[in-house]
C-alpha cells in the first residue's frame, strides 16, 4: 500500500475506532444524526397537508445563488491575503518532505478537500424543515443545492490557492485580481438593482427574477452552479448540464494551470496551513482566535478611560477600534444580513419567525464575543476588584453590540414588514435579552464544568443549558399570547419571554459572580 | 554533503534571506545561530524544499526539490505537528511506506525505544504532549537514515533525557558521515559539538566561525562563539559583517 493510501485509510479507520473510546463524541454524532432524521421526516410530513399553497422555487434558487456567490467570493478574497490550503501542518512537516511527487500530493489534497466540502455543506440539510414547509422543496432538490454548495466551496478553495500562487508578492497583480473580482460583483449588483429601481411594484418578485437572470448566471462557479440548480428545479437540461460542465472545465483548467506552471506549490499553501494550524492549536488550548485585519493601524494610543474593572470595557473598545470593528464585527454583520434576507423572504409570516431565527444566529456571534476571549486570558482573574463588577464590565462591549444589533435589525425588518411600532420595540428588547441569556448560559457552563477539557462535551452541554434556560420563558410567552387578543398578542408574549430571560440572566450572573475568583474553574 | 549557493528569498519587497552561501560537508555539524527574525527558519524551509527561492541548493549533488534529494534529506521543523489520527507506530509505518523503505521496522523500534516512545506506540498523535510530538517528529525525520539532516530549534520542549539522546544522535550521525545543520537560539546547547557556526543577521550570514575541536583553538581569534555572537548581533548595523572567523 502506498504511503498516501495508508495515511488516508488509517486516518479514517482511527477516526471510527476513536468513537468506541470516546462515548461523548459518539453520543454527539448520534444526537446530530437523530436531529437530522427528525428534520427530514418532519419536513416531509409537513408537505403532506392538503390544499396548502407554496412559494415559488425560483426564490430558493435565488437564495442558493446568493449563498454560492457569498461563499465563492469570500474564499477567493482570502487568496489575496493568506491563500487557501488543503493540507494540515503534519502534511507540511512530514508529507512534503517525502520523495512522493508534489503532483500526487496535490491530488491527495484535492480529494481530501472534496470530502471536507461535502461535510461542511451538511448544515444545509437542517434547513429542510422550513424549505419544504414554505416551498415544498423535495429532499432531492435539497441534495442538488447541497451538491452545488460543496462544489462551490471546493472550487473556491482551489481558485483561492491559484490566486495566491500567482499574485502573492506582487501588489500590482493583487490589485488586478481584486479589481476584476469587484467589477464582476458590481455587474451582478447592477443587473439586480436596475430592474428593482425601474419597477418597484413587486420588489421580491423582481429581485428573484433578476437574480435568476442571465447576467448573474455568468459569474464564475457561483453563477454556473446557480444555473445548474435552477435548471434542475425547472427540468431544463441545458442550464443544468451547462452549469455543471462549465464548473468542471473551470476546476480542470485550474488544476492543469497549477500543475503546468506552479508544480512547486508547497510555498503557496504554507502560510494558509500555518494560519489554520495556529487557529486550531489556539482552539485546543482554549484560546479564541480573533479575526483581525492584516495591517492593523495603531492610531491613538492609550485607553484614556476606565479604572478598576471598567478598564476591561475600555480595553475592549480600543481593541475593537484596532480590529476596525465599529459596533459590529464581521460575524455579526453576516448574521444581520442573513437575518434581513430571511425577513425579506418571510415578510408575510410576521416578526416572530425573524426573532426566533435571529436569536438562533445571535447564539453564534455572542459566544465569540470579547468577554469569552477575556475568560481565556489570566488578567481578568488577577486584577483586583469585585468579581461581579468585573463580570459585568467584560460583558459591556457585547451587551452594547447586542442592543445595537437588535435595534438595527428590527428597525429594518419592521420597515420591510410594515409592523406595529410596539411589536418592533418588543422584538428589539427580546433580542437583547436573548443575548444576555446566551452570555449567562456560558457562565453557568463554565461554573459547572470549567475544568472539562473536552470542548465538544462543553459545547453540547451549553446548547442543552440554553434550551433549558429559555424554554420556560418561551412557553410563558406562548401561553400568554394564546389568552390575549391579536393586537397585543405578539408584544405581550415576546415581552414576557424577554422578562424571563432578563430575570434568569441576572440570577445566573449573581450566582456565578465568583467565577472570576477561582481561575482553576476554567482550567486556565 | 549539501550546498547552499547564493540563495535569496523575497516576500514581496522584503528579503528574508539575501545571497546566502554555505556548505556542510560529510560528517560535519554546522550550527545556524542568530536573533529572532534573522532569517534562520526561512533558509531552513528553503533547504527543506518548502519555499521557492533564487539560487541553488544541492543535497548530495541533487537539486533539493528532486525525489532523490528528498530521499536523502531529513527535516525536523520548529513546530512539531504530527497526524492527529495516526498512532505513534503508524507514523513510522507511514514514513516507511512514503519513503519506500524495505526494512524499517527494526530501526523504528530502536528509535522509539531510544526516545522513550515504545510505551506510547498505540497512542494517537493528538494524545501526545508537545515534547512527545517533537520526539516523534525526530524519529520520523531520521527513520530513512538521511545523509543530510536539518534541525530547526530541535531542543525546544524536550525533556533532559531526550536532549541527551539527541546530542548523542548528533555525534553518531556525524561519525556515520551525515551532514547536519542545526538552527538554534541556545548557544550553550550546541557548544560541545559544532564544526562550523554561521551567525545570521538581517537575512544574511554575518559571520562564520570554525571550530577546531579543542577548547584552546575554539577560534584563532580567541573569541568564544558566544562573544562573537554578541559582538555581531549587538554591534551597530554598519559593522555587522564579520566575515569568516577561524
Amino acid at each position: 500500500m502506498s504511503g498516501l493510501r495508508y495515511l488516508f485509510t488509517h486516518t479514517i479507520k482511527n477516526r471510527i475506532k476513536q468513537l468506541a473510546t470516546h462515548p461523548g463524541q459518539l453520543i454527539l454524532y448520534l444526537v446530530f444524526a437523530a436531529i437530522l432524521v427528525l428534520t427530514l421526516v418532519g419536513g416531509a410530513l409537513q408537505t403532506q397537508e392538503p390544499g396548502k399553497t407554496f412559494g415559488s422555487l425560483s426564490e430558493v434558487t435565488a437564495m442558493a445563488y446568493v449563498l454560492y456567490l457569498f461563499v465563492f467570493v469570500s474564499i477567493c478574497l482570502r487568496g489575496l491575503s493568506s491563500g487557501a490550503s488543503f493540507y494540515s501542518m503534519a502534511d507540511v512537516n512530514l508529507l512534503f518532505a517525502t520523495p512522493i511527487s508534489p503532483r500526487t500530493i496535490l491530488f491527495y489534497g484535492l480529494f481530501k478537500q472534496l470530502g471536507t466540502s461535502l461535510l461542511v455543506g451538511l448544515f444545509l440539510l437542517f434547513q429542510y424543515g422550513w424549505l419544504s414547509n414554505v416551498y415544498n422543496l423535495s429532499l432531492g432538490g435539497l441534495g442538488v443545492i447541497l451538491l452545488g454548495y460543496a462544489v462551490t466551496v471546493f472550487a473556491a478553495q482551489l481558485t483561492s490557492m491559484v490566486i495566491y500562487s500567482f499574485t502573492s508578492g506582487s501588489d500590482g497583480a493583487q490589485r488586478v485580481v481584486r479589481t476584476v473580482l469587484y467589477l464582476m460583483i458590481a455587474a451582478v449588483v447592477a443587473a439586480v438593482a436596475y430592474p428593482l429601481l425601474a419597477d418597484q411594484s413587486d420588489l421580491l418578485g423582481t429581485a428573484v427574477s433578476a437574480i435568476n437572470g442571465p447576467v448573474p448566471s455568468l459569474f464564475p462557479v457561483a453563477g454556473w452552479l446557480g444555473a445548474m440548480v435552477s435548471g434542475a428545479f425547472s427540468g431544463q437540461l441545458l442550464p443544468c448540464l451547462g452549469g455543471l460542465i462549465a464548473t468542471g472545465v473551470f476546476i480542470a483548467a485550474l488544476v492543469i494551470l497549477l500543475l503546468k506552471s506552479r508544480a512547486d506549490y508547497y510555498e503557496d499553501v504554507l502560510q494558509a496551513t500555518e494560519v489554520s494550524f495556529s487557529a486550531i492549536t489556539a482552539q485546543k488550548e482554549g484560546k479564541m482566535a480573533e479575526a483581525m485585519p492584516r495591517n492593523i493601524k495603531v492610531g491613538k494610543t492609550g485607553l484614556k478611560r476606565g479604572r478598576g474593572p471598567s478598564a476591561f470595557y475600555y480595553k475592549h473598545l480600543l481593541e475593537n477600534r484596532r480590529s476596525r470593528v465599529f459596533l459590529f464585527d464581521m460575524t455579526s454583520l453576516i448574521f444581520l444580513t442573513i437575518s434581513v434576507v430571511f425577513g425579506f423572504f418571510l415578510r408575510e409570516e410576521g416578526l416572530l419567525p425573524i426573532l426566533i431565527f435571529s436569536a438562533y444566529m445571535q447564539f453564534f456571534s455572542t459566544v465569540t464575543g470579547r468577554w469569552a476571549r477575556e475568560l481565556s486570558l489570566p488578567f481578568v482573574y488577577l486584577a483586583p476588584g469585585s468579581p461581579f463588577r468585573k463580570l459585568v464590565m467584560i460583558c459591556g462591549e457585547t451587551m452594547l453590540k447586542t442592543a445595537a444589533q437588535g435595534v438595527l435589525l428590527f428597525a429594518i425588518i419592521g420597515v420591510i414588514q410594515q409592523a406595529a411600532v410596539w411589536d418592533i420595540a418588543a422584538c428589539m428588547i427580546a433580542y437583547f435579552t436573548f443575548g444576555l441569556l446566551f452570555i449567562a448560559g456560558n457562565f453557568l457552563v463554565e461554573r459547572l464544568c470549567g475544568t472539562l477539557v473536552n470542548k465538544v462535551v462543553v459545547i453540547t452541554l451549553y446548547f442543552l443549558v440554553i434550551i433549558v434556560l429559555c424554554l420556560p420563558g418561551i412557553l410563558l410567552g406562548v401561553f400568554a399570547a394564546m389568552l390575549l387578543p391579536a393586537p397585543v398578542m405578539l408584544m405581550t408574549g415576546v415581552l414576557l419571554s424577554a422578562g424571563w430571560n432578563l430575570g434568569v440572566s441576572a440570577l445566573i450572573a449573581y450566582l456565578c459572580r465568583n467565577i472570576l475568583t477561582y481561575a482553576e474553574l476554567n482550567n486556565k | 554533503m549539501f550546498q547552499v549557493n547564493h540563495v535569496t528569498k523575497r516576500y514581496g519587497k522584503l528579503a528574508a534571506n539575501q545571497d546566502i552561501t554555505f556548505s556542510v560537508g560529510d560528517g560535519d555539524i554546522a550550527v545556524l545561530i542568530g536573533p529572532n527574525g534573522a532569517g534562520k527558519s526561512t533558509i531552513i524551509k528553503c533547504i527543506a524544499g518548502l519555499l521557492r527561492f533564487e539560487g541553488d541548493i544541492d543535497i548530495c549533488g541533487y537539486p533539493n526539490k528532486t525525489p532523490q534529494a528528498k530521499s536523502l534529506l531529513g527535516y525536523i521543523p520548529e513546530m512539531p505537528a504530527v497526524y492527529d489520527l495516526l498512532t505513534v507506530e503508524e507514523h513510522m509505518e507511514f514514513i516507511g511506506r512514503a519513503y519506500s523503505l524495505s526494512d524499517w521496522q527494526s530501526e523504528a523500534e530502536r528509535l522509539l525505544d531510544r526516545f522513550e516512545l515504545t510505551d506510547k506506540k498505540g497512542k494517537l498523535g493528538k494524545e501526545l504532549s508537545k515534547g512527545m510530538q517533537q520526539k516523534l517528529s525526530i524519529c520520523c525525520a531520521i527513520l530513512h537514515r538521511p545523509r543530510v539532516v536539518i534541525f530547526d530549534e530541535p531542543m525546544v520542549g524536550l525533556d533532559p533525557h531526550a536532549i541527551k539522546e539527541l546530542k548523542n544522535l548528533f555525534q553518531e550521525m556525524k561519525a556515520d558521515g551525515a551532514s547536519l545543520l542545526i538552527s538554534t537560539h541556545m548557544l550553550d546547547s550546541v557548544e560541545d559539538y559544532w564544526d562550523t557556526a554561521h551567525i545570521m543577521m538581517n537575512g544574511e550570514i554575518a559571520a562564520t566561525k570554525h571550530n577546531h575541536g579543542d577548547s584552546a583553538a575554539v577560534g584563532e581569534s580567541e573569541e568564544s562563539l558566544e562573544e562573537l555572537f554578541f559582538r555581531i548581533t549587538e554591534a551597530p548595523q554598519a559593522s555587522q559583517k564579520g566575515g569568516d572567523v577561524r
